[in-house]
């Protein structure tokens, strides 16, 4: 259409914008006008590239809901400035000018919440037209220092974030083409933040001094001219400036190198959360004062006072700069907001006291710890780059290092010239990945775990390969004389053990994500199962090699019969894992018992079979072997003919709260693991009373019906008998 | 990017309905666009623009159903399928059946239609994305075999999560006999007997 078009039209060649070497610039209007009297309403010219992503980024002009232009009130903000959108100073009364001073920080503060909660800056943070116009402010310190801090602010943790790069698919977040994000002079913004906070501490000071002390402050100018309120202003002013500033040092020294500012950092945060209390606790003074809020809607308003605040507008930005969608968001209340800033603290302050533990496994069990709480994106994006700095596990140790530590081998071989080979590079790299990964939220957190599985199987095979090659066959080699040959051997282990980690790991997200529909749980739990069991294999394996280590280092010092017998104990890293197996096995066979005698309801579905959601579940793990020959039929034959009167006799659970007991006392200066075990053995004891119950009653009463939920624990479900 | 307020309905007091009053039609020209928009515009906060909407109806009319009560477009289903990767593979796009119809099965037929469409034209899966809030259309795809794939992170503006569903057909060499290929007419009314939520949802986010 647009092709027979053109051949009708004279372009005429434009004078005002010069032609370069390779194009002529033309005026198209013509041709676009005869174009439209061809198209009918509802039609369009289009490439052969117009697909459906086109298709939905197509406008439709005046429609409110999908034209941002529209539901403008100004188009510049020139014009918004010159409509008194935001006038400096707020008001010539200064009473009112404070007060209004307030309720903009306390919106910023729900906006910069709502912003670290997944929207974008220039929708949240940046609606305040004060912060996009930087130089505007500068007569009035009081809130030039404030919008500074809060420039400076958003400036740090874009980049904490964006240096993590666990903004996962958040990338709206570190968005900000077009935001006045460098302000001139930001970068002081504690030393103009500390003179205010100053002057408004010697008004405090001198409205509170006694009437003949006063005299002496007399040229302190107050506040502001409500002489009863002044105290009350100067307090919830302090809170907030205070705030900022025990923020912005938080946010400055968890960058510090190797985990140096932690201490510090820890310190800004008690600060922060007891100047945050007070915030909280200053709505009462400024509700009270405020002339003209009613009470209604209080919870949801983005303010202490209650009012709404001066010089912002959302959808200023919508016609200017940043991405932002058409679609106005909600701004987060003042309470959340400053809900979401106490838990903030508190996770970022788990971080702040973790120990850096050397070990990998102990790192592991601190990650994964930190995200039972659901941590938000800027506290993953602090622990990540603490954990990974340079490539070195806290910018201390290489990662060859860390994983000889984790292969249990000698301190020497660290230093050893067989970490220059390309295969252990590349698993250095895959332990940082993985690193990451266990940082970002849940859902990505499981996708890439998932795809990360094959990774570590074809290392494997890649380091088995690379040792064959170089040693040939192991037993022709003996083991003592070969340094080299062992960091192979405990290294080749400890990956097997680390896939199966991650592979548990992964299956287990998926209950949290809430993946699972009850009718897959046996399958999932049997999964679980045959993870687990290899897990604890490597385990055993890997603490038996240590053994061995330590056995030959010491025979010829001491060889006591007490040494001899530690020897035969299972680890407690083994017995850990073993009760969680028994429980695993015990809930795929109750399953499998209670779907082969009818008492849990089976739909058929029209589509595909149980086979099919097999297959989809465990793809992942399927394509990477893990583990080997495991497939749905092995599934199948092993629960096709579970029983409820064979499981009464063998009951797992009552081997998984035996086993949970016993380990129990290894774990005693373990707080986590004692509480794991603790839930492991209260959803043992739950399901075998009700595999009891179910065994003895349910062949008589057909109405019983068992049904699973989590309320012992959040992967292990317990039973749950009833009479429908 | 999509949200729908979902209210569980039950069956009670709505027998009077008799679903063989409901026409499903398979979708057949511009003629049905109008009905489909309003539709869904109707349903949704988020409207598309018309080219959306088109994009899927020209490319797979057939994939498209719209069901009649009375003259009256009470319910649609908007669909594609194509080369995804490795795999051919079906998509559902909006799933709507207005609110006083929900409950009656309506939804789960203008869905079973598309799939068994998807199905013979050689689609290997089946996905869309679901809210996790939205309960009802949660349980309707489980009872057609859907799993829950993935959870994506606020996949909606709102901040909502989403679900990837995914129906996986069985490979006809490995799986001769179909329950759905078996016996197709008695899936239908199975279908209808067993009392569920309808739901409408637009999956979205393409």
């Amino acid at each position: 259409m647009a092709d027979d078009a053109a051949a009708e039209v004279f372009v005429p060649e434009r004078t005002s914008i010069p032609s370069g070497d390779d194009s002529v610039w033309a005026d198209v209007s013509p041709l676009l006008e005869s174009a439209c009297k061809d198209l009918r309403d509802g039609e369009l010219i289009h490439g052969d590239n117009f697909n459906l992503f086109a298709a939905m980024s197509a406008l439709e002009i005046m429609d409110p809901k999908m034209d941002s232009g529209i539901v403008c009130k100004y188009y510049s903000i020139d014009e918004a400035i010159e409509n008194g959108a935001a006038p400096v100073p707020i008001s010539i009364n200064k009473t009112v000018d404070v007060q209004c001073t307030i309720d903009i920080m306390d919106h910023l503060l729900a906006c910069e919440a709502t912003w670290h909660k997944g929207h974008s800056l220039a929708q949240t943070v940046f609606s305040c037209i004060y912060l996009l116009r930087p130089d505007r402010t500068s007569s009035h310190a009081l809130l030039h220092s404030y919008c500074r801090v809060i420039r400076a602010t958003c400036k740090a943790v874009i980049s904490v974030v964006s240096d993590a790069r666990t903004h996962e698919e958040d990338d709206l977040f570190t968005m900000a083409y077009g935001l006045p994000l460098d302000g001139d002079g930001d970068e002081k913004c504690l030393s103009l933040l500390n003179a205010v906070e100053e002057t408004i501490s010697r008004q405090l000071r001198a409205c509170k001094a006694p009437s003949s002390r006063r005299r002496v402050l007399e040229d302190m100018e107050p506040l502001q001219t409500n002489l009863d309120l002044e105290e009350g202003y100067c307090k919830a002013l302090l809170c907030r400036l205070r705030f900022r500033k025990h923020f912005y040092h938080v946010l400055t020294s968890m960058r510090r190198p190797q985990g140096r500012g932690l201490e510090l950092a820890r310190k800004h945060i008690a600060t922060c959360i007891s100047e945050l209390d007070c915030i909280y606790r200053s709505s009462d003074f400024l509700r009270s004062s405020a002339c003209g809020t009613s009470e209604d809607g209080i919870e949801n308003r983005t303010t202490a006072s209650g009012c709404q605040p001066i010089g912002f507008d959302a959808s200023l930005n919508c016609r200017l700069s940043a991405p932002t969608p058409p679609r106005a968001i909600k701004i987060l209340s003042w309470k959340k907001a400053i809900e979401y800033f106490v838990k903030l603290l508190h996770d970022l302050d788990i971080i702040c006291s973790y120990s850096l533990d050397p070990s990998l496994e102990g790192v592991l069990q601190f990650v994964v710890q930190f995200q039972k709480s659901q941590p938000d994106l800027v506290a993953r994006a602090h622990l990540q780059l603490l954990l990974v700095q340079d490539g070195k596990l806290y910018g201390r140790d290489s990662m060859f290092t860390v994983i000889t530590r984790a292969a249990v081998l000698p301190e020497v071989a660290k230093n050893h010239d067989v970490q220059k080979n390309e295969y252990f590079v590349q698993l250095g790299q895959l332990v940082i990945n993985m690193l990451k990964i266990l940082c970002t939220n849940a859902a990505w957190q499981r996708r890439k775990l998932g795809k990360m599985l094959q990774d570590w199987r074809v290392i494997y095979v890649q380091l088995e390969i690379a040792f064959r090659k170089e040693f040939g066959e192991v037993s022709s080699i003996p083991e003592d004389e070969n340094f080299c040959v062992k960091i192979f051997q405990h290294i080749l282990l400890w990956v097997e053990e680390q896939t199966y980690w991650i592979a548990s790991r992964f299956l287990i997200l998926g209950f949290e994500l809430e993946l699972y529909s009850p009718s897959e749980y046996c399958m999932v739990y049997w999964y679980i199962y045959v993870v687990l069991i290899k897990l604890s294999e490597k385990t055993h394996l890997k603490m038996a090699a240590k053994n061995d280590t330590g056995k030959r280092k010491g025979k010829k010092k001491r060889d006591s019969p007490k040494d001899v017998a530690r020897e035969y104990r299972i680890p407690p890293a083994v017995l850990f894992l073993q009760c969680q197996i028994c429980l695993a096995e015990g809930l795929t066979m109750m399953l499998a018992a209670l779907r082969n005698e009818h008492m849990i309801l089976q739909s058929r579905n029209p589509f595909n079979t149980e086979q099919e959601r097999f297959i989809q579940h465990f793809e992942l793990l399927q394509k990477a072997c893990i583990p080997d020959h495991v497939s749905f039929h092995s599934f199948r034959e092993s629960t096709t003919y579970a029983r409820l009167s064979t499981l009464v006799m063998y009951n797992y659970f009552k081997d998984a709260q035996r086993i949970a007991k016993e380990a129990k006392s290894s774990f005693s200066n373990d707080p986590d693991k004692l509480a794991e075990l603790r839930k492991i053995e209260q959803v043992a004891e739950h399901n075998s009373i009700a595999l009891n119950v179910i065994s003895r009653v349910g062949a008589l009463d057909p109405t019983l019906k068992a049904s699973f939920e989590f309320s012992h624990h959040p992967y292990f479900a317990t039973a749950v008998v009833k009479r429908s | 990017m999509e949200r729908k307020n979902e209210e569980e309905e039950t069956e009670t007091g709505k027998s009077e309905l008799d679903a063989s009053q409901i026409e499903y039609v398979s979708y057949g020209g511009e003629h049905h666009l109008p009905l489909v928009m309003s539709l869904v515009d109707q349903e949704l906060s988020e409207p598309y623009s018309i080219f959306t909407y088109r994009y899927f109806v020209y490319l797979w009319p057939q994939l498209s159903f719209l069901a009649f009560h009375n003259g009256k477009c009470v319910g649609t289903v908007v669909c594609k399928m194509g080369q995804h990767r490795n795999t051919f593979r079906g998509y559902i796009a909006m799933l709507v059946v207005i609110k006083p119809y929900r409950g009656k099965g309506i939804a789960t037929e203008l869905v079973t239609r598309s799939i068994k469409v998807m199905m013979e034209s050689g689609c290997e899966e089946v996905t869309l994305e679901a809210e996790v809030t939205n309960k009802g259309a949660l349980a309707l795809y489980g009872r057609l075999g859907f799993i829950r794939a993935k959870r994506l992170f606020r996949y909606y503006l709102n901040g909502v999560d989403a679900f990837r569903l995914k129906l996986l057909f069985p490979c006809p060499e490995l799986y001769p006999s179909l329950p759905m290929i078996a016996n197709k007419d008695e899936s239908h009314s199975h279908n209808d007997h067993i009392p569920h939520e309808e739901c409408c949802e637009l999956h979205h986010h393409l």
